[in-house]
């Protein structure tokens, strides 16, 4: 059995463990005042670590070579040539994106963070940067024509995406939703027939249609996004120099280009305020 | 998107591969070391040094690896301590295999014949030296085939850094896969190339095993 | 503003919670059950007159030894379909499961069957015992007494090893917690507390392991 560690934890050290990690928490409790951060912080830092995706063309993906690319790279990228620092990207999961961010693991997000009232109680955006449509996208021959005929079908999310909280959302009582850690996995499982239809930004069915041109197309629209940068609750400096990095992006072509580069078409109207998402630390 | 796969996945592929050999390396090590302090400490005569390395052995052996990795990726994070990725996923791999690592020299070290501790002591020597010099050479021989085999799950077990956005091995062949759509040849390489690093440490650790059973029969 | 952990969100959600932990019992169970199919099926299968089978047998221990859980997971859940096989999630996860631990538990049983000494056997035949019986009492269970500790240890790590059919959407424990995390962003809180149910369920079912020992194996040996 050479694959087999020795384990024989006996019963009553486990017990004790379990009862000594309980206590655990109570060492915890760490008001974390170190991580406000200012534009200074992250210029003595010396460098700018920005959470993006990593599998969802074209907002943030990693390329064949590994090199991290993408409409959110672009714009992460010009926000670190304001700043004067290289920037340093962090691939994360749909579902660790904000974490990630609370925890301290990234300073900014730039990662197709849909503007939704329950993110902004744990993060601060910014102004909205981008529109993303979200759509259900299945087969050609799949019968959905309404919300209530996701009911018949099997239909695959993200895990906590905004298409995540659209379909579950819309969706009727008793629809059978699957939660794959990611986009690569969502689009996985509608390819490979575990699912019938898919929660999608408005790119999915370009890929998806890149491997079986015409199969796929657009069901439902549920709702159009915008996107933000997302720090940290109450850093009101380093918020406002990000709002005036959009600011100045959208004034002087830059966001255009960007949009220009990767969607083919010039950025739409964005929203002066999103109910219950501030742009600003109030 | 949309492209085939071939020479430049499978580059991406080993570019994900070194991450994986360098996380179980880095675990390796630092787990040998931090599992040797765990096995003196087991082994030990002060009872509280017993119980604690035993809570903590409990503690790693009987939660899945997956929550280690998620609770000290976010734990560092929330006490302040901001670093790198991989350094955070590397200190949960270390602190994982010191438990398993640890266990299994414990078992060894007690599996010696009492005679040994024994005679090392009627010789006058120390715990350093015995220790060092006496029960640790053997122990750590009788525990070669378990070693090797926990190296195994350890190489196995990177794969699951993937879960906090760490590109290694499994996560790269993910988007590949969901770059070529092409999931049952991206997997199955994959796998083959797991299986091309393990599979050799496993022969060598079964043969060491029936070396020692020889040498135990004699 | 820092950030202050808040345990509130996971005492509210404890009831999924707890369903999360009969989801994953229930898979762990269904696993080790598999497995322990797999592993005696596998072998007999070894011990085979017929080289084909045998090598059958280890090539399949070596390939599931010798490969990491999700790309085992990941290739029956996303690449069997391409082959016309689809099952769904639970299904495919518990076997999965199953072919993992019954990998494990053929090596396992083998190394149980070999230390039975066939003088024993011969002994037993000539005290009278019926071919029946001497299997019973003389191999089965001293064989399952030796193997007992590698074995259990073995379906606990395989009940860990659960948490990662979340990553095909299958119901169970770290699933349901990833839920609940991203309803209410406290993924410390809620991994931590998870990470204290798979301690719990470890130590339930440890218990239950040494309780069935006592009941079956307690008898004196020399």
């Amino acid at each position: 059995m050479t694959d087999t560690p020795i384990f024989r934890p006996t019963r009553r050290s486990v017990l004790g463990a379990g009862l000594a990690a309980l206590a655990a928490p109570a060492l915890l409790t760490l008001p974390r005042d170190a991580a406000a951060q200012t534009v200074s912080d992250i210029k003595s830092k010396g460098k700018l670590v920005v959470g993006i995706q990593g599998d969802n063309a074209p907002w943030g993906f990693l390329n064949s070579q590994g090199v991290q690319e993408g409409f959110d790279a672009d714009v992460a990228k010009l926000f670190g040539k304001q700043l004067g620092v290289p920037v340093e990207f962090m691939a994360t999961a749909v579902a660790n994106r904000i974490p990630a961010l609370v925890t301290g693991r990234v300073d900014i997000l730039f990662a197709t963070m849909g503007m939704y009232p329950d993110r902004a109680k744990a993060i601060q955006f910014s102004k909205p940067y981008a529109a993303n449509d979200i759509i259900l996208v299945a087969a050609k021959g799949t019968a959905i024509a309404t919300p209530a005929d996701m009911k018949n079908f099997t239909i695959g999310v993200a895990r906590s995406s905004a298409q995540d909280t659209a379909v579950t959302k819309v969706a009727p009582e008793g629809t059978t939703i699957r939660r794959f850690d990611d986009d690569a996995a969502t689009i996985q499982a509608l390819l490979s027939g575990q699912v019938q239809a898919v929660g999608a930004n408005q790119f999915y069915p370009l890929r998806l249609n890149k491997s079986q041109p015409g199969a796929y197309e657009r069901k439902l629209d549920f709702v159009r996004q915008y996107n933000g940068a997302g720090t940290r609750l109450g850093q009101k400096e380093w918020n406002e120099a990000v709002n005036a990095f959009i600011d100045t992006i959208k004034a002087n072509g830059e966001l255009a280009k960007i949009y220009q580069t990767w969607m083919g078409f010039t950025p739409p109207e964005f929203p002066t305020t999103l109910e219950g998402v501030p742009f600003t630390v109030g | 998107m949309g492209t085939t796969f071939g020479l430049g996945e499978l580059g991406f592929l080993i570019q994900g591969l070194k991450w994986t050999v360098l996380l179980a390396a880095i675990a390796f090590v630092g787990g040998g070391i931090g599992g040797l302090g765990v096995a003196l400490a087991r082994t030990s005569t002060s009872r509280a040094l017993r119980r604690i390395t035993g809570g903590y052995i409990a503690v790693f052996q009987g939660t899945p690896l997956l929550m280690q990795l998620f609770v000290i990726y976010y734990g560092l994070g929330l006490i302040g301590l901001t670093l790198p990725a991989w350094v955070a996923v590397a200190i949960a791999f270390t602190l994982h295999a010191s438990a398993f690592l640890g266990e299994i020299w414990r078992g060894s070290i007690e599996a010696l014949p009492k005679g040994q501790f024994e005679a090392a002591k009627a010789l006058g020597l120390h715990y350093v030296p015995r220790m060092r010099d006496v029960i640790l050479p053997q122990a750590l021989r009788i525990a070669l085939p378990a070693t090797i085999g926990f190296l195994v799950q350890l190489i196995k077990g990177t794969s699951l850094a993937a879960i906090v956005g760490f590109i290694e091995l499994a996560r790269a062949g993910q988007i590949v896969s969901n770059q070529t759509y092409e999931p049952l040849l991206v997997f199955s390489v994959v796998g083959a190339i797991y299986f091309a690093l393990c599979w050799p440490l496993s022969l060598y650790g079964m043969r060491v095993e029936s070396r020692i059973a020889r040498a135990a029969a004699r | 503003m820092g950030y202050t952990l808040d345990f509130t969100v996971v005492l509210d959600a404890l009831p999924s919670l707890l369903w999360g932990c009969l989801g994953t019992i229930g898979l762990a169970l269904s696993g080790m059950t598999l497995a322990l199919a797999v592993g005696v099926g596998g072998v007999v299968a070894r011990g085979s007159s017929r080289r084909w089978l045998r090598s059958i047998v280890i090539a399949f221990v070596e390939l599931v030894r010798n490969t990491p859980f999700l790309v085992q997971i990941f290739f029956l859940f996303f690449a069997l379909p391409n082959v016309g096989l689809t099952l769904n999630p639970t299904v495919t996860a518990i076997i999965a499961l199953g072919l993992n631990g019954g990998a494990y538990a053929i090596e396992i049983i083998r190394g149980g069957v070999q230390s039975i000494d066939k003088g024993q056997i011969e002994a037993g035949l000539a005290l009278g015992l019926h071919k029946g019986q001497v299997f019973r009492m003389i191999v089965l269970k001293p064989a399952l007494r030796a193997i007992y500790p590698s074995l259990t240890g073995q379906f606990i790590m395989l009940t860990l090893t659960s948490s990662i059919c979340s990553a095909i959407s299958a119901y169970e424990l770290t699933s349901v917690a990833q839920r609940i995390e991203s309803e209410t962003f406290r993924s410390f809180e809620v991994y931590f507390t998870i990470t204290l149910m798979y301690l719990a369920i470890s130590w339930l079912l440890m218990t239950g392991f040494s309780v069935f020992s006592r009941r079956y194996f307690d008898y004196p040996t020399r």
